[in-house]
């Protein structure tokens, strides 16, 4: 099966990390493998706000931000 | 690309309990207009009102600004921000320019009441010495009596006809569960769009109620507010561990948070019902509306051993 290369950050760091997916693989696909419920993070790929049922390609910049903030 | 169920353009939410997609534009829309229904429904804010908004630099509250400023500006009533600093040691002092660069960005008179002014001591300091007495009291206890009885009176103080807090669906739904399984069914009279007033409180609204936490962070990521996002390091205990559960169980039954608070709103006239009335008193240290002799901040902070000074004019 064909696999894609994503850039993965967390909001707030420079660092990324490389994830090997599927291809055709979704945004909650990847949050599924790194642990992170899909109501608490918002996406941003390559600089734009996408749902969680968007498709990834190979070199996608993907940025997790983490929405369940405050007390 | 997914395309937005109602204009075609590009998506960028799921909104999944409704089982539609929504574009930018659609998306701000309609946060927006469940804010002005929320605002109309439950008759929120009246022409020409002062509201103090209670904004701490996070996303929910620094959107509640926004929001409540552009209606303010709409209906010729006033505006002002208060935010209340704990002093949270590398939280609360990173949040606080964020409210400070909104409210004057929008305009909007902006007042700091300090714990350490307000009581003595900052949050950090309470805790480490709650911590010495082996008190059994959650910093939250302690955070959140201390900063409801600050924002009443910097809300008072500033002459406001209603004070706004930033309580969305998801803070809602959890305090609805929490009240519930400590059975503290008194409290859950608090609960609700708006809680009226008793002679000293300046009756609380709360717009955003019925709108989703993720919902108002995608809102405020979209219209680039400048938002502080972090987690209170204080920020454990039973009640995350509720948020928890509810964000689990949502994933699988979207709409749940939603059926939470409005079946609870449904009840709410028989809770209230079924309350034994109150008549406020004067707490005895601090001049504070109560039910007893002593209201709960000085309480806790007598426990504490610091003496509680009269709220520093700002």
């Amino acid at each position: 099966m064909k696999k894609i290369v994503v850039a993965v950050k967390l909001y707030g760091q420079r660092k990324t990390k490389k994830i090997r997916l599927t291809q055709g693989a979704k945004v909650v696909d990847l949050l599924k493998r790194l642990k992170y419920n899909p109501d608490v993070v918002a996406v941003r790929c390559n600089k734009k706000i996408v749902p969680e049922e968007e498709r990834l390609v190979n070199g996608d910049l993907v940025e997790i931000i983490p929405i369940v903030t405050g007390g | 690309m997914l395309k937005c169920t109602f204009c075609g353009r590009k998506a960028v939410y799921n909104r999944r309990y409704a089982g539609t997609l929504l574009c930018d534009r659609c998306m701000t829309k309609s946060v927006e207009r469940r804010f002005w229904r929320a605002v109309a429904e439950h008759k929120l804010i009246a022409p020409n009102e002062k509201i103090a908004v209670a904004v701490s630099g996070g996303k929910d509250s620094v959107a509640a600004l926004h929001l409540i400023a552009d209606y303010c500006k709409r209906k010729n009533c006033e505006v002002a921000a208060i935010t209340i600093d704990e002093g949270i040691k590398g939280y609360r002092d990173r949040s606080l320019p964020v409210a400070r660069e909104n409210a004057e960005g929008l305009g909007v008179k902006h007042v700091v009441v300090s714990f350490k002014e307000a009581y003595g001591a900052t949050l950090d300091e309470m805790v480490k010495v709650a911590k010495e007495r082996k008190s059994r009291q959650h910093p939250c206890t302690y955070c959140g009596v201390m900063r409801r009885s600050l924002l009443n009176r910097a809300a008072r103080e500033l002459g406001a006809d209603k004070m706004a807090t930033a309580h969305n669906l998801d803070d809602e739904a959890q305090a609805i569960m929490l009240n519930y399984v400590r059975g503290d069914f008194s409290r859950l009279h608090r609960l609700g769009p708006i809680y009226s007033p008793r002679e000293g409180f300046v009756p609380r609204i709360k717009p955003m109620r019925e709108i989703p936490e993720k919902e108002i962070a995608i809102y405020a990521l979209l219209k680039n507010m400048k938002v502080h996002l972090a987690v209170c390091p204080y920020a454990r205990g039973i009640h995350t561990e509720i948020r928890d559960f509810l964000n689990d169980f949502d994933v699988r039954h979207p709409n749940t948070k939603f059926m939470i608070v409005r079946m609870f709103d449904r009840m709410r006239p028989y809770v209230a019902r079924a309350l034994p009335g109150f008549s406020p008193k004067k707490c005895k240290v601090c001049g504070e509306p109560t039910s007893g002799a002593m209201c709960k901040a000085c309480e806790l902070l007598k426990d504490l051993g610091f003496e509680k000074r009269k709220c520093a004019s700002h």
